[in-house]
């Protein structure tokens, strides 16, 4: 796809999203909307190795999405990219649905149950040994949101992957600034957040993360695995982005928009 | 004598040799018998450094991917500061993990109660999926080590860290979950872990006629207990554990499941007392929580 092509594949999926939010009246919706670009990048950009027909191939990708509350996007994903049927979306948090607000590994193309975080970058960090112990070629992306930096699991496993030069290992930070109830640095700093992670061993780029083209741009590179050691991206985000009318105001966190938000929130994505 | 954890490294040391997916994490945590180990499989065995939540993740995820893999560390700290990774990553996503923890009830007496591990049976048959398996002596840890290829999924492995004797002269099966150590009358006492050898011994010096069963693996099978049990008239539970959901309350939960009226008592850890920093050996922890072994005896 090209950037305009991935451009549009980005606007249509922030209106699924929004829909599907809408119908469920739940679904993280603001934590899905600021990192459309980044797996837009990885699944539409010729990023991910990966057969809708065939999940579980052995040589596909790993994406774990540790940020699991961005799930109605990853879900509305697999679903255009026929995983499974459109129709699913439909019943996204209802009964007789096949998923709900977080993620579960039963659902075809997800890789790992989440909900709870801190857990994702471990897993990957094993994942990605296993794959350099057996030599074998793909890649582990695991997607992380800035409030789950907070969990020192991730730092233990920052140490070990590192240590253990993982470079066929991906981490992408959706850096919104927005926790759950505050921005994260009125909570607790994590910037200098690029020295923190340099000084951890790893590579460290900070891009753009609307930016599509700049980002598979970014992905592409790491494919050829130009440094022994593993690479974080971190993605700057708008927490709701596209949706102006629920940015930068911490308390849209975890929730479908409310019934006074319902029509600016559709006039925003022209849905 | 060999202790449960050199002899459980040792079989698996063996195994691995054979089979290169076998993979050894550690969170910086010894062996005698892993030294071995690491010197001549250095690619199968990883130390994760003192990180037990991230030693737990990496295993799963090397697991996930068809790895066999055996996490190590103190048992209090790989269950109790790890619980919720393995509840995501062992019970919901049935991921097949060996959790391996060396420290059971008060292996290591003089270290003080972060190092007791009096809680781990409730916590761990809390969780669906987890397979725990009590060790109560060298024989029975090279029956588990034996027997891993068997694992239906993760298992949760407790070793005592002292030396108390060995209870059996061969690796017991450990079909039933259990194993009538002395058939006696009348009264049944039922332990797990470091205090079954220790009974079995009061037992014989005392000139009892108890009988005494080894409690090997929790869940363990109900048929065969419930057979076992018809020929006694009284049940007593024994335990180096809190008594509020361990191995005592297990037993009320079966005995109830089963519809049988069979008297139980339960010894255990009263939690009112909390917890306990004397010291000078596992007697002197047993007598802040009035856990008098003989006194239960006779």
């Amino acid at each position: 796809m090209n950037n305009t092509k991935l451009q549009e594949k980005c606007l249509q999926l922030r209106k699924k999203v929004l829909e599907i939010c809408l119908k469920a009246k739940t679904g993280h919706l603001t934590s899905s909307l600021s990192c459309v670009e980044i797996l837009v990048s990885l699944y539409y950009g010729n990023i991910l190795n990966f057969d809708s027909q065939e999940p579980d191939s052995p040589n596909r990708d790993r994406l774990i999405l540790s940020k699991a509350q961005a799930s109605p996007l990853l879900y509305a994903i697999l679903a255009d990219l026929g995983f499974y049927d459109k129709e699913e979306l439909n019943l996204f948090a209802q009964k007789d649905g096949i998923f709900g607000v977080h993620l579960q590994n039963t659902v075809p193309g997800v890789e790992t149950t989440a909900g709870a975080l801190g857990h994702g970058l471990g897993l990957g960090a094993g994942i990605a040994l296993k794959a350099k112990m057996d030599r074998d070629l793909w890649m582990t992306y695991v997607i992380l949101g800035d409030g789950e930096l907070y969990e020192g699991s991730i730092w233990e496993s920052m140490k070990f992957a590192s240590h253990h030069n993982l470079n066929n290992l991906v981490g992408i930070i959706d850096r919104n600034y927005l926790c759950t109830t505050d921005f994260t640095e009125n909570i607790v700093e994590l910037e200098p957040l690029e020295d923190k992670i340099l000084s951890f061993g790893w590579n460290c780029i900070t891009v753009d993360g609307h930016d599509v083209n700049n980002i598979t741009e970014n992905f592409e590179r790491l494919k050829s695995r130009p440094s022994r050691k593993p690479t974080m991206l971190i993605c700057n985000t708008v927490k709701g982005k596209g949706v102006p009318s629920m940015c930068y105001d911490p308390l849209n966190h975890g929730i479908a928009p409310r019934e006074n938000q319902t029509d600016q929130a559709k006039k925003d994505l022209g849905l | 004598m060999k202790t449960q954890r050199d002899t459980f490294w040792d079989e698996i040391y063996e195994l691995a040799k054979k089979d290169r997916d076998i993979i050894v994490i550690s969170a910086d945590m010894g062996a005698p018998a892993l030294d071995k180990f690491r010197r001549d499989l250095p690619s199968q065995y990883i130390n994760t450094g003192i990180a037990e939540q991230n030693s737990i993740l990496v295993g799963a995820g090397l697991a996930k991917e068809g790895k066999k893999v055996f996490v190590y560390a103190i048992a209090s700290f790989l269950t109790l500061n790890c619980i919720e990774k393995i509840r995501v990553q062992c019970s919901m996503m049935k991921i097949p993990l060996n959790i391996v923890g060396v420290g059971a009830g008060f292996s290591y007496p003089d270290s003080g109660p972060t190092h007791h591990l009096i809680e781990d049976i409730s916590i761990m048959r809390a969780l669906p999926f987890i397979d725990i398996y009590s060790v109560s002596d060298s024989n029975v840890a090279k029956s588990v080590a034996q027997s891993y290829k068997k694992f239906k999924h993760s298992t949760y492995i407790r070793l005592e860290r002292q030396d108390f004797g060995n209870l059996y002269n061969s690796p017991p099966s450990l079909t039933s979950g259990f194993q009538r150590i002395i058939e006696g009358k009348n009264k049944l006492i039922i332990s797990t872990g470091a205090l079954v050898p220790q009974i079995s011994q009061l037992l014989k010096n005392n000139q009892l006629s108890h009988g005494l069963l080894d409690v090997l693996t929790i869940p363990f099978n109900l048929n065969d207990f419930k057979e076992l049990i018809s020929q006694y008239k009284e049940l007593i539970v024994i335990e180096e554990h809190f008594t509020t959901g361990g191995l005592g309350s297990l037993l009320l939960e079966v005995l109830n499941e089963l519809q049988i009226q069979t008297p139980i008592k339960r010894f255990g850890l009263s939690p009112q007392h909390g917890y306990c920093y004397s010291y000078g050996g596992r007697e002197e922890i047993h007598k802040y929580y009035k856990l008098n072994l003989e006194k239960i005896l006779n």
